[in-house]
């Protein structure tokens, strides 16, 4: 199967002098073309900082990241921009959203850097999102009129506006009632069987449960990979048992 | 605890602390300089008025003179202290000759007098009376100024060789304003010119009790004493004297409220980024229990150094260059008396500057009371309203590009945030334009309408006291209209007339006979007189004698009353000011003088037809129009040139300074959404962008309201000024390319390269550590 990324041997410093330490450590990681990955590990063990190398929000100071075939980690700022509004979408934790605007137009906010001609057909993508999530009558709200829920919907329509190749989602879920993390997980799992590759990053099993690899990080290295079968929607059970199993074997 | 939090904070913010204490030292330096140069103004003029006994009033006559009739006059009046007549040979300029150089070309009447006797002195620059020697020639320091003459150097006067044994202040003809300029010399060498020149005479009173001038006046009028020639007082002496220098210290100190009005604002951003960057902090403060009050004393403190160190600065500054502005005072006036209550002044002058910044910050840091703890915790950011532009939708809009559309609605969205940078854009558009406004205003040809001078280029004039006066009008008004390069003349006879006052009293004015049409000159109200009873009068004499348009006078010609209407009032300089206009035709009464003037069909040619008629002529002092104006207000139209330079540099610099502070501080609080923006793959040019579009939509909407302002309260404000030269109302002349293309350019280019600096960083921010959980 195609590697849509990889992450060879990424090394990411933080700190200087005898503070310095290793966030990543040589870590080396793969995503294959639709296919739903989980990092899980403590904090500090450098799963976020693993996503952000690999989506070239942050630089690295050792190792390569190869996206879609091509090496990013040498690329140019801008050309790195470019590749994150046309193959990448992010979900972050906190809704991510600028305030002056309103719902849609931060969910169109990506597609009209290059598009503005289109303005018209990205809006009607946008409303067929909105409608697919359950937020289509919140279009003309502003973010602080909406429930944390319907932001993180926002979001994801937002991730999926350039039709990407992977969607990045660190803590998709953190800042979610448990009600609101699966109907959020419900989301991810049709994106996903739609063909779309994501990895998230997570601290909780139930989440990771929903995905069919689970990479474990302690102190910025992958300790341990678990693969599960793709989630039908049964056996959730067992396969949050088989997570939080593997988890107290790493020590984690 | 306070001083290591200071110590802290200015550390942390080494630029905009420094252009903080530098906006406060401008200000206090200029308020304290407005000061000292305004008491020392005083003192000088006082010490100068009183060293040389400033006549009280002083009738200029041409003609015969009555002595006797004049001192039986003085004596029998109560109120006359001292009584003198003083002797003013009045040479043509080509008479003067200083080394090289010949005074043919200068306007000023110049003329030799000796040492008044009992008072009026000509004093030397030490405020001594001179007392000229055989052979000596004092010269008029303004000579001085102009360096066209130094000590030593080898003078002729009316062929007879004389020595510059040095300069001369004289307390009722030093200013500029003033027409007649005294040469001081011996009263052998005076007998031995006199019988080149025509003598005029000074009529000079000093008063027992000067507050009853008004009335020592009319009964000077009423006496039916010489009178052909200006009357001066001693409050027009000293008005004359100080109106240069006076100006200055108005404009310094509007000057220091414009600086002291940046110093705010520059406070007010500097210290709301503050409050934002510290907000969290603020609410932990007040969460555990630390009184408003004694977190405002933290940041209060801070500005109070800033202002203190600021204040102390521009009072040592203000020694620095007090030399500078004092240097005209000192040469015309002398030294001041009251060097003691300038420094007291000005130290007033600075603490009210650091008073008004103290309030300012405080009246800034109220906010703090609507920080709420919990919220500040919480979020860690002033939650923003985002109020208005909620129609404005970027999916609704097609016409702008993306980054330009967020750029516009960034601004509708938090106008408060961007007034401090529009103020700031009005107020840099504001400076920058005025001046030159003002400068193309009294510079342009159409000016001197507003100074009671027509279009025209040359004038030609003609002392009523020369013999075979009316023929001698005639030959130049015959070769001028057989000149084929004139293509318009006109003569304008000044003749003395008695007036009757409505109470029932008769005084003297001058009025200017002739057509007014031919070389119309600015009327305030009504229009130029053209029926045989119409009269214009100048706006200084129609508002002694409480005269509107359409009112009637009366001038009594002989036994006849003659009446007039008001068909006008106009601004008016020449001739101290009191003239009026008429055209009906009179032969009786005594003629002061008559004004040829001309208007060429090449203005090019005017230097060499002043040369032919001035030789032609040679009893007419000819000049032409430019060069008088020139002469007359030409170091005043230099200075507005220069003062319109520097408030372009001033506002560019403030312009620069101020939006590159503001956008730095800008970048600082809107980390977090360039960081969302970079993440979801805006470059950082498109950042750029964005910032660029915020200023310059800004900057459009401050260079509008500024030109507007400028166009306005700015023409109200120049036309204080320009009041002073005499002139009443007036519109800007605007150069349109430089006002509304050149200028705006200028600071659209300042705003970018400003915004550019202050974005400079914006590649830097880090997504991660904003984004991160």
């Amino acid at each position: 199967m195609k590697k849509i990324i990889v992450g060879d041997s990424l090394v990411k410093c933080f700190g200087e002098g005898i503070e310095k330490r290793n966030v990543l450590d040589g870590v080396s990681v793969e995503v294959n073309e639709g296919e739903f990955v989980a990092v899980m590990g403590p904090s500090g063990s450098g799963k976020s900082t693993l996503m952000f190398a690999l989506s070239g929000m942050d630089t690295i100071d050792g190792g390569k990241t190869v996206f879609d075939g091509k090496d990013i980690s040498k690329i140019s700022a801008d050309e790195l921009s470019e590749i994150r509004r046309t193959a990448m979408g992010f979900v972050f934790q906190q809704p991510t959203m600028l305030k002056h605007l309103n719902i849609l137009d931060n969910i169109i906010l990506p597609s009209m850097r290059d598009q503005r001609k289109h303005t018209a057909s990205i809006v009607k993508k946008a409303r067929a999102l909105m409608n697919r999530v359950g937020i289509a009558e919140l279009e003309q709200r502003d973010i602080t009129q909406v429930s944390g829920g319907q932001l993180q919907r926002a979001g994801i329509c937002r991730a999926l506006m350039n039709s990407p190749k992977i969607i990045f989602g660190d803590e998709p879920t953190g800042a979610l009632n448990s009600k609101s993390a699966q109907e959020i997980m419900d989301i991810f799992t049709e994106i996903n069987n739609d063909g779309t590759a994501v990895m998230l990053v997570t601290h909780d099993a139930l989440v990771a449960a929903r995905t069919e690899r689970v990479m474990f990080m302690r102190d910025g290295k992958v300790v341990s990979v678990l693969k599960l079968p793709r989630f039908t929607g049964l056996n959730m059970d067992d396969r949050v048992e088989s997570i939080t199993q593997r988890m107290r074997e790493v020590g984690i | 605890m306070y001083k290591k939090i200071i110590r802290n904070d200015i550390l942390q913010s080494k630029l905009i602390t420094i252009t903080t204490v530098i906006f406060v030292t401008a200000a206090a330096m200029l308020v304290s300089l407005a000061a000292i140069v305004a008491v020392n103004l005083y003192g000088a003029l006082d010490t100068l008025m009183t060293k040389a006994q400033t006549p009280h009033f002083m009738q200029m006559h041409a003609g015969e003179i009555d002595i006797e009739r004049l001192t039986s006059f003085a004596q029998q009046h109560s109120n006359v202290e001292e009584f003198q007549v003083v002797e003013f040979l009045n040479l043509d300029g080509s008479q003067f000759t200083f080394g090289e150089r010949s005074l043919a070309s200068s306007v000023q009447d110049n003329g030799l007098s000796v040492q008044s006797r009992s008072f009026d002195y000509l004093l030397d620059l030490d405020g001594q009376v001179i007392q000229a020697a055989d052979g000596e020639v004092y010269v008029p320091v303004g000579y001085m100024k102009d360096n066209v003459v130094k000590v030593g150097d080898r003078a002729v006067i009316s062929g007879k060789e004389f020595t510059v044994a040095g300069f001369l202040r004289d307390s009722t003809m030093n200013s500029s304003l003033s027409a007649s300029k005294r040469f001081l010399v011996s009263s052998n060498d005076y007998a031995h010119i006199k019988s080149q020149g025509h003598p005029e005479y000074l009529i000079e009173f000093r008063l027992k009790d000067l507050a009853e001038l008004g009335a020592f006046e009319t009964a000077y009028a009423n006496a039916g004493l010489e009178m052909n020639g200006p009357t001066v007082t001693y409050a027009l002496f000293r008005m004359m004297n100080a109106i240069s220098d006076g100006m200055m210290v108005g404009v310094i100190l509007l000057v220091s409220f414009l600086v002291v009005a940046i110093a705010f604002l520059c406070i007010r951003f500097t210290l709301l980024a503050k409050i934002e960057e510290d907000y969290r902090e603020i609410g932990v403060m007040k969460a555990i229990g630390l009184r408003i009050s004694d977190i405002k004393k933290i940041y209060l403190a801070k500005y109070a150094a800033i202002a203190a160190a600021g204040s102390i600065l521009g009072f040592a500054l203000s020694f620095v260059f007090k030399g500078l502005l004092l240097e005209n005072i000192r040469l015309f006036m002398g030294e001041s008396d009251h060097t003691a209550l300038a420094y007291v002044l000005a130290i007033i002058g600075i603490l009210l500057v650091f008073i008004a910044i103290v309030i300012y910050v405080n009246g800034v840091l109220k906010r703090f009371r609507h920080i709420s703890a919990a919220e500040a915790i919480r979020f860690g950011s002033l939650q923003e309203k985002h109020t208005g532009a909620r129609r404005i939708t970027l999916s609704g809009s097609r016409l702008l590009n993306t980054n330009v559309f967020l750029g516009m609605k960034d601004v509708l969205s938090r106008k408060k945030l961007y007034a401090t940078m529009l103020a700031v854009l009005v107020l840099s558009s504001f400076i920058m334009i005025v001046p030159q406004n003002l400068y193309n205003t009294i510079s342009s040809k159409s000016f001197i309408g507003y100074m009671g001078i027509g279009s025209y280029d040359l004038r030609m004039q003609l002392s009523g006291n020369v013999d075979n006066f009316s023929e001698k009008v005639a030959d130049i008004t015959r070769a001028v209209q057989s000149d084929q390069a004139i293509s318009q003349f006109a003569v304008l006879t000044t003749k003395t007339f008695r007036v009757k006052l409505r109470d029932g009293t008769e005084e003297n004015i001058k009025i200017e006979l002739g057509d007014h049409s031919i070389f119309p000159i600015a009327y305030t109200k009504g229009k130029a007189p053209a029926a045989e009873n119409d009269i214009a009068l100048s706006t200084l004499y129609a508002d002694d004698m409480g005269y509107e348009v359409g009112d009637s006078m009366t001038l009594v010609m002989g036994d006849v009353e003659k009446k007039l209407i008001v068909s006008g009032i106009y601004s008016d300089i020449t001739n101290g000011g009191k003239t009026a206009k008429a055209v009906f035709s009179d032969q009786s009464a005594g003629t002061m003088w008559s004004i040829v003037s001309a208007k060429l069909y090449d203005p090019a040619l005017v230097a060499v037809k002043v040369k032919e008629y001035s030789e032609t002529f040679d009893y007419t002092k000819t000049s032409d129009i430019d060069e008088y104006v020139k002469q007359t207000f030409g170091s005043t139209i230099s200075a507005v040139k220069t003062a319109s330079y520097v408030a372009i540099v001033v506002a560019i610099a403030i312009t620069l300074l101020i939006s590159m502070l503001f956008i730095r501080m800008l970048v600082a609080k809107d980390r977090y959404s360039i960081a969302v923006m970079n993440a979801f793959g805006y470059t950082s040019t498109d950042v750029k962008v964005q910032f660029i579009s915020r200023s310059i939509f800004i900057l459009i909407i401050g260079v509008l309201l500024g030109t507007i302002l400028a166009n306005t309260l700015g023409e109200l404000l120049a036309g204080l000024v320009i009041s002073s030269f005499g002139a009443s109302t007036f519109e800007f002349t605007i150069d349109p390319i430089s006002a509304y293309l050149l200028s705006p350019l200028l600071m659209a280019i300042t705003v970018i390269i400003a915004t550019l600096i202050g974005v400079a960083h914006v590649g830097h921010i880090k997504i991660s550590n904003h984004i991160k959980e």
